[in-house]
């Protein structure tokens, strides 16, 4: 791999920069707590310290709301709509995210690879950046705090600027085209990038095993746990859409007003949501709340052959969203026997109770 | 142990976009029962209608554009080239609508979807159909191309099951079928579960396993009902010494893309994921066993 040094007072030079590649889209404050994924034009505004955004950056790949195609009804014909995407460039994107869009592309790039997904995904270039863990990270457990790939250029923080990982063609071309505004690497660089590293594996708040977690899942199917929290639970669907590796879509035709064409949407769905499961006739194969809650804690730890990974990432925003207060990383702590079940939720009180991901302002509608 | 996908050569509209629909025209309707049709169709590009096939089992998704798509199993045999038959269910939203359609209409669908039953694996095997209620529709897909290819397989018993005798899926069929088949060793059990007047076979479908033409040995065993019939018709048969690695089921789930994108059909625990449109809808009863979920 090739490694170059950013100078602290190149930063935003670089960012002025990537805009030459395409739309520039990084973290910035959105209120007085969050952060999401916007497009930039004042460089300034963007994050490097964030905790973690709103909405996962997978919102660039798999759209919120998305044509499919357009209808003509009468003579039952249709016709793809798949838009002209311009490239653009996700700043700033963490190791537990890009982790989460390497998820999405074992679904979505498979034998029958989505063409609307494959296009973006395509076009776009991500920038990754270095991150210090905050009390809900738990990436460490996941193994995905350190991304060896999926990148473009990945960002580590330096003292006096940021050691740059180059991961693809498009970021070696990044390189060589802005190359007055990088330096070689020194080994004091290095020792500084030693030291982060250090610093942020001791910041985790959990270090522990969690190998047979997907088999103690199974075997605890019973376990007071699961009627306790899916009992709070709101089934609001936040955790699934503020996931970077939720991939639930739901598919609907949207007749215009002159009754013969239309348009086939879909959007993203949520397995909390009760309809989720729910096949014609009206039986439901999950008609109670728990039931949908099970699924998703075993949806989420289940195993991805492809990258030895399970399809949670660690980045802990189901539970900072959660309107409820419920703390995904304690419910699966309580199966593993390491935390008591009597305990309240302990993030509760901390969590402030608004923030629905799905309100309008945050939902990825201004893509 | 699974079931390879299948992805038909004729499927040529998919290629690059898997949502890709192809334009199918209504041939003939009939009316099977109150609540089911049966369609005859076929695709409008000669070429797409030629080569377009699938194994007994899958499915295809049925666009009504404007209203919606519904996933329903293909029962016709894939051996008759060109033309595929649906039986639907007037059930929701978009069935509703399908039942409007008058030959000439026009559709779209795109599929084959899922593995289908392993048919080439079962030669030389006896088969055992057992079907519930609109579970017959995939499993006349099977036993018509068993009858299509009678000379690879034994014995053949299908036995067909509802609540009420006016329910009966394709019961004229079959008992046309019934004095041929005889002579034949295929055996037509119809039943009714809850049908006073029946004249005919009452109780449910394990009542008849024991009345089988086939060795226990050396059948397969496919079963297609409502979710509550599977495990009562499993204990019957290994009661009766079917052996549990040849028994196949075929499961019901909310499939949206058919291709295990959607994630709507997702059943089973953290260690067993699967997909009922990507791994199944044909399914082992060890994929049972170890997927909690799946009949519930």
């Amino acid at each position: 791999m090739r490694y170059v040094k950013l100078p602290k007072e190149n930063t935003y030079e670089f960012l002025e920069r990537l805009k030459e590649w395409g739309k520039l889209y990084a973290p910035v404050k959105v209120s007085e707590k969050f952060y999401d994924f916007r497009e930039v034009d004042d460089v300034r505004k963007v994050e490097f310290n964030y905790n973690r955004t709103i909405m996962p950056p997978k919102k660039f790949f798999f759209l919120p709301r998305e044509k499919l195609f357009e209808f003509n009804i009468s003579e039952a014909e249709y016709r793809e709509t798949i838009e002209n995407v311009e490239p653009f460039v996700v700043f700033g994107v963490h190791a537990c995210d890009i982790f989460g869009l390497k998820i999405l592309d074992t679904i979505y790039l498979d034998e029958l690879p989505d063409k609307y997904y494959k296009v973006r995904r395509e076009k776009g270039i991500i920038v990754g950046i270095s991150c210090v863990p905050d009390e809900y990270c738990f990436c460490n457990l996941r193994e995905t705090d350190f991304a060896d790939d999926g990148f473009d250029l990945f960002l580590h923080e330096l003292p006096d600027g940021w050691l740059v990982r180059v991961g693809t063609p498009t970021g070696h071309r990044i390189v060589d085209k802005n190359l007055e505004l990088f330096e070689e690497v020194t080994p004091q660089d290095v020792c500084s990038f030693r030291e982060f590293e250090n610093k942020r594996h001791q910041m985790f708040r959990y270090h522990e095993d969690w190998a047979d977690l997907r088999y103690l899942l199974e075997l605890e199917t019973e376990h007071p746990m699961w009627d306790e929290q899916s009992d709070i639970c709101l089934a609001c669907g936040n955790c699934n859409t503020t996931c970077p590796t939720c991939r639930c879509f739901d598919v609907q035709d949207v007749p215009n007003i002159d009754g013969n064409t239309g348009v086939r949407v879909r959007r993203w769905d949520s397995c909390q949501l009760v309809r989720h499961g729910m096949v014609a006739g009206g039986h439901n194969f999950r008609p109670t709340k728990k039931s949908r809650f099970m699924n998703r804690y075993m949806c989420k730890n289940a195993y991805i052959e492809q990258l030895g990974l399970s399809y949670c990432v660690g980045c802990g925003r189901c539970s900072y969203f959660c309107p409820a207060g419920i703390n995904f990383v304690r419910n699966l702590r309580v199966i593993l026997g390491l935390e008591e079940a009597t305990c309240p939720p302990r993030v509760s009180e901390e969590i402030p109770k608004k923030g629905f991901a799905y309100t309008p302002s945050v939902r990825g509608d201004e893509l | 142990m699974t079931i390879p996908r299948f992805i038909s050569p004729g499927n040529t509209f998919a290629e690059e976009n898997p949502y890709a629909l192809g334009k199918v025209r209504v041939l003939r309707v009939y009316q099977l029962t109150e609540l089911e049709k049966l369609f005859l169709f076929r695709f409008e590009d000669p070429t797409i209608a030629e080569n377009w096939t699938f194994r007994p089992g899958q499915f295809v998704q049925l666009t009504i554009p404007g209203v919606g798509e519904v996933p329903i199993s293909v029962c016709s045999s894939p051996m008759r080239q060109g033309f595929f038959e649906l039986c639907i269910r007037k059930a929701g939203r978009v069935t509703t609508v399908v039942h409007k359609l008058k030959p000439g209409d026009t559709v779209l669908v795109r599929g084959p979807y899922g593995n289908g039953f392993p048919v080439d694996q079962w030669e030389g095997m006896d088969l055992l159909l057992i079907a519930a209620g609109l579970g017959t529709a995939p499993l006349r897909s099977v036993f018509l191309y068993a009858m299509d290819n009678r000379w690879k397989y034994g014995n053949i018993t299908f036995i067909n099951t509802a609540r009420y005798g006016k329910d009966l899926l394709f019961y004229k069929e079959l008992e046309a079928m019934k004095d041929i088949a005889e002579a034949e060793n295929v055996k037509i059990i119809q039943s009714v579960t809850r049908d006073p007047d029946w004249p005919g076979p009452k109780g449910r479908p394990q009542k008849f396993i024991g009345e089988a033409n086939t060795d226990p040995k050396n059948t397969a065993v496919a079963i297609c009902g409502p979710p509550r019939m599977y495990k009562d018709v499993f204990e019957s048969l290994i009661e009766h010494g079917y052996k549990p690695e040849n028994i196949y089921v075929t499961l019901e789930r909310m499939m949206k893309c058919g291709i295990g994108k959607c994630g709507h059909c997702n059943v089973g625990t953290s260690t067993s994921w699967k997909y009922v449109c990507k791994d199944g809808p044909v399914f082992t009863y060890f994929d049972i066993v170890s997927t909690p979920g799946m009949l519930d």
